[in-house]
């Protein structure tokens, strides 16, 4: 298993690195009249150097075991995509069905009594808000 | 007295039907999303803010403070009666949740909410006495003490919350990075787009604060698949007389010792209670008895954390630099609604300021009326069964990013937040240092932009002005304490703690919030 410090070193500086190289794209300028790229540049700079600080830290300290569970993540993210292609293909109440259909499959049990009675509600709240709230949500 | 005037015109303004209908809608929803587990302030005000878009301004602001200390007293709820923790809350787990043990729930509960009303109540004075003299001060700063001033909140939110400098800095440097996607405000270039049309107005804060805060809190209690058993037993809210006469003392060092810390930069309801806590233990005349479930072990870090949550508002209000994550969130909430906070506020909204002074101590009462009495029916919604719960807060999650531009793409962005948040909290680095460094990414850039303009590229700038250099000297002591520690805790290389002195103290609580909470 990585070490957890490791990798947080190895993200942090990744990180730095994609925004920095990308920041070299655009106009640096002086320092008395900054391009876009100046600040953004020195701030993925300093990232750079806490993440090798972090990085060279780890191999002093006790490794750390990272805990990483794809599953229920995943899930989650896949039930929002799902949300969002069903509200622009069909409507809003197909993808508040999607959402919850797609999510629960992350509880501990799964019953499409549950997932029914959760649309229904979830759907009314929707229409409370749109039509209380007047929030645009196009239920109806 | 002027400040007499001032509070009486605010309240005016806060005792409209509307405004105290607000009031009440604010606390009473704050306390109960705020005690759904993992949804601590942060993620409660997020989720909550769609709620605002529609009503006026002076109503929304009144709504959202209500909101948010409702949330911090719900936190202090299911703290005390389950031991379900938030950073904003772990103190009250300590003696909280023995006196639950006790079977002295309502008594537990009555301390606290009656303490909160103390510390809201001292609080609410020390604001309205000093956040317009703040604000005569921030008349003086120019550009390069903005940047200073923001500089030294990094780093002392990073120590506070994370007790970790390297890993607190990193987060709020990348937040700072996040803060940069959009167009750029001077040039007009579009940076770090991705060639994505949705990303050239700048990434939602909503959709950073659900998607860190949201999204990785619900896949987190996935994770741990532990089912939780909703509090049935019996609550007595009425202390006796002795009892009563128990919490008054320690509720007021409380309150000042709360009022203090929530001022100061990186300061904010977590440090005071810890601090508050700790004064009663040495303090106070029970002292053998805090930390086997005491009044005073409650009573003193409830009224800490009212106190702090409010005057934590001061330098946002006066100086217009959110001191904390949360403050950090109700800033781009003012900014949504069309209001920039900072001394130009107490100037020229006088009603908005005032106002929600004034709501401030009403929604205290609130509190303690409404819900203190009523915290048995809040405490059903834990019989709701988690897979039930969840589904209903990812959409929520949805609908609170999608209104606030009318723009399905922003789930997305709110989803691949959420991704970066779990990642995020499985390499065990804080989120809420990254919520201050985006919001104040953009502010940053435009002070030290304007701070070199003015300084010819020079950057003894910094050094020249004295708020500046005074504020840059004293993050070059907290870095180099730190520092020393580090290296003199390298060549103990035993398991033996490091040094001591202050540093040591202020490391000790963020110990405390990570053991309960991974």
């Amino acid at each position: 298993m990585a070490n957890q410090n490791a990798v947080r070193g190895a993200v942090l500086s990744a990180i730095a690195l994609c925004f920095g190289v990308t920041a070299l794209r655009y106009p640096i300028g002086s320092f008395a009249h900054a391009g876009a790229g100046l600040f953004p540049l020195l701030v993925s700079a300093l990232l750079l150097l806490l993440g090798l600080i972090t990085l060279v830290k780890a191999r002093f300290e006790p490794a750390k075991p990272i805990h990483f569970a794809w599953r229920n993540i995943g899930i989650i993210l896949l039930g929002l995509v799902a949300f969002v292609v069903a509200a622009k293909v069909a409507s809003i109440v197909l993808g508040i069905v999607l959402l919850v259909i797609v999510s629960s499959l992350a509880a501990t049990s799964f019953s499409w009594k549950r997932v029914l009675a959760i649309s229904v509600a979830l759907i009314a709240v929707a229409l409370a808000f749109q039509k209380l709230l007047g929030l645009n949500l196009q239920v109806i | 007295m002027d400040v007499i005037t001032n509070l009486a015109f605010g309240f005016e303004h806060a005792l409209t039907w509307s405004n105290l209908l607000y009031c009440a809608i604010g606390c009473v929803i704050g306390t109960l999303i705020g005690l759904l587990p993992g949804l601590g302030p942060l993620a409660t005000i997020s989720l909550l803010l769609p709620l605002t878009y529609s009503i006026p301004v002076d109503g929304a602001l009144i709504m959202l403070a209500g909101i948010y200390y409702g949330a911090q007293y719900g936190d202090s709820v299911s703290a005390i009666t389950m031991k379900i923790p938030h950073a904003s809350s772990i103190v009250a787990c300590i003696d909280g949740y023995q006196m639950t043990l006790k079977g002295r729930t309502g008594l537990a509960l009555f301390t606290a909410g009656l303490s909160s009303f103390i510390g809201g109540t001292v609080a609410i004075v020390v604001l309205a006495f000093l956040a317009p003299l703040l604000g005569q001060v921030a008349f003086l700063f120019g550009p390069a003490d903005y940047f200073a001033l923001m500089l030294l909140g990094f780093v002392c939110v990073s120590l506070v919350t994370t007790g970790n400098l390297l890993n607190g800095l990193a987060m709020c440097l990348l937040g700072v990075l996040l803060g940069q996607i959009g167009t750029d405000l001077e040039s007009g270039t579009l940076r770090f787009t991705l060639g994505l049309t949705p990303l050239a107005d700048g990434v939602s804060v909503v959709s950073v604060a659900l998607g860190c805060f949201g999204i990785a809190e619900i896949c987190r209690n996935l994770d741990a698949r532990e089912e939780r058993t909703p509090f049935n037993g019996k609550i007595r809210l009425m202390p006796s007389w002795p009892e009563f006469k128990r919490i008054i003392p320690s509720a007021l060092r409380g309150s000042v010792v709360g009022s203090i810390l929530g001022i100061l930069p990186g300061g904010g309801p977590t440090i005071a209670q810890f601090a508050a806590y700790a004064i009663d233990k040495k303090v106070s005349k029970y002292r053998h008895e805090i930390g086997s479930g005491s009044i005073e072990g409650v009573a003193g870090q409830a009224a800490a954390d009212e106190a702090a949550a409010r005057t934590s508002f001061i330098p946002l209000m006066s100086i217009g630099i959110p001191e904390n994550a949360v403050m950090a969130l109700m800033m781009a909430a003012f900014i949504i609604k069309g209001i920039q906070p900072g001394p130009n506020m107490i100037a020229k909204h006088p009603d908005l300021f005032w106002g929600l002074v004034a709501s401030m101590w009403i929604g205290n009462c609130f509190l303690l009326i409404l819900n203190v009495p009523l915290v048995r029916f809040w405490l059903s919604i834990f019989k709701i069964p988690y897979s039930v719960l969840f589904p209903s807060i990812l959409f929520f999650c949805c609908v609170g990013t999608y209104s606030v531009n009318n723009n399905l793409d922003d789930v997305l962005i709110t989803a691949a937040f959420g991704l970066l948040g779990y990642i995020l909290m499985r390499l065990s680095l804080d989120p809420a240092p990254l919520m201050l460094g985006f919001i104040l990414g953009p502010m940053l850039e435009e002070n030290f932009r304007r701070a070199m303009l003015l300084g010819r590229g020079s950057f003894k700038v910094f050094v020249t002005q004295p708020i500046s250099a005074t504020l840059l000297a004293f993050i070059a002591v907290l870095i180099g304490v730190q520092i020393v520690s580090a290296i003199l805790r390298l060549r103990a290389r035993g398991p033996s703690p490091g040094p001591a002195g202050s540093r040591d103290q202020e490391a000790a609580p963020a110990a405390m919030i990570k053991t309960p909470g991974g």
